[in-house]
């Protein structure tokens, strides 16, 4: 049984946004179906003198480093927190809808040996994927809806497939295939469990929700509070 | 002004020797001597707080790893400045955290690893990701340390070295990035 709680965040002092705490239980009877999420996010608010807004509804800060950022594709209502690192510069990298990516993230590209030499390979990171904070991922693919933990080294050329979950703090050795609906933590990264058959809605759901609740401020209020004066500048 | 940005010269002395490939955008702190082939990629942190840091050639530092000089708490500055020596084909991968006082050659800081300052780490080290080494020790040639528990074994031979990488990206970086350029000469 999994349950997806979401923790309090407060970007205001720059603390852990979107930082649910995903506990899983096992359960005897095997279970696996069941899954309980509290409804609604709180609120985040970011100032809108610190994030640049695309026309497709990316949501950049400007504390990012996005090198090589012709060579990056958002596909649209991303959201890229402050001090993350994208290498655009060493091979393509495209980053599917609904995106999170948690501060301090590094996105890289990863790189094959050939007979002839050493080349980048192109990094395509599905839709509603949520990255946590301080993450490696240095894998060839992430499928759609998976959840990375925070502060997880995905090795090179990694695969991760649809709906998977890589804990808080794994180390996912190089080459290493992540099958759908697994839970992989420890390190080296082990399958220690799995993932409900709801976790493809529960993924789209939590990374709508984090896009509707990133809310654009012209100042950041002296403290968040709890969603009834949000001050929107249009 | 100038287009090319310059390092302040009251923050940092960067040495870069020719063929080093050095970008502009790490951050840098104190006398930092680069030597031939060795790449750093932005956003390293190389701070040479306590003594200049030496790095030897052919080299791998990778984004957000960071490489400090810095005196322990609490002791105090003697009359020498401790220098920090790494030797040549290293890797550093992301995030690597070194206050090693002196590293060999050949070794190789996985991504998260953390090597604290006494230890020292001799030729064809391997450090796992996430891995820490707090203790001041010696690390035997040809050691890796690994996984949750911080097991020790011993390879056969070092790391390969990261030849091919290191030519690709002196290709490709100094299309993407500004680069501190090697001082030139002053003649007589």
């Amino acid at each position: 049984m999994v349950c997806l709680q979401s923790c309090h965040y407060d970007f205001v002092s720059q603390r852990q946004p979107f930082n649910p705490t995903i506990t899983i239980f096992h359960q005897l009877g095997g279970d696996s179906c069941l899954a309980q999420s509290k409804m609604e996010l709180e609120d985040s608010f970011y100032p809108k003198a610190q994030y640049i807004e695309t026309a497709t509804g990316n949501r950049v800060s400007r504390g990012s480093v996005l090198c090589g950022s012709q060579n990056i594709v958002l596909s649209g209502k991303v959201i890229v927190l402050s001090g993350v690192i994208i290498r655009g510069d060493l091979a393509n990298v495209r980053v599917g809808r609904h995106c999170v990516i948690s501060s301090k993230a590094v996105i890289r590209p990863p790189f094959k040996k050939f007979s002839k030499g050493v080349a980048f390979f192109p990094l395509h990171i599905g839709d509603q994927v949520f990255i946590g904070e301080g993450s490696i991922v240095n894998a060839a693919v992430v499928g759609s809806y998976v959840y990375i933990g925070k502060n997880c080294v995905i090795g090179r050329r990694c695969v991760l497939k649809d709906c998977c979950m890589i804990a808080d703090n794994t180390v996912l050795p190089p080459e290493t295939v992540v099958p759908p609906f697994a839970i992989y933590s420890g390190s080296p990264a082990r399958h220690t469990g799995d993932l409900p058959e709801a976790t493809q809605d529960l993924m789209t759901d939590y990374t709508k929700s984090c896009y509707h609740h990133f809310i654009r401020v012209k100042d950041m209020p002296p403290q968040a509070r709890e969603g009834t004066t949000k001050l929107i500048d249009i | 002004m100038s287009s090319t940005k310059q390092l302040d010269p009251a923050v940092c002395n960067v040495k870069v020797t020719s063929g080093a490939v050095v970008c502009f955008e790490a951050d840098y702190y104190g006398d930092i001597t680069i030597g031939a082939r060795t790449v750093i990629h932005p956003k390293a942190r190389i701070i040479a707080e306590a003594g200049p840091i030496i790095i030897g050639e052919s080299n791998l530092i990778e984004e957000q790893a960071q490489i400090i000089n810095r005196l322990p708490e609490g002791t105090e500055a003697g009359d020498q400045l401790p220098v920090m020596v790494i030797g040549n084909n290293n890797v550093f991968e992301v995030d690597s955290y070194c206050q090693a006082s002196k590293v060999g050659d050949n070794n190789v800081l996985e991504a998260k690893s953390h090597v604290g300052p006494g230890v020292e780490l001799t030729r064809g080290c391997v450090v796992g990701s996430l891995c820490s080494l707090v203790c001041p020790q010696v690390v035997q040639e040809n050691t890796v340390i690994y996984g949750d528990e911080l097991h020790h074994r011993t390879q056969s031979e070092k790391p390969a070295p990261q030849g091919l990488q290191l030519d690709f990206l002196t290709k490709i970086l100094p299309n993407y990035h500004y680069l501190i350029k090697p001082k030139k000469k002053v003649a007589a």
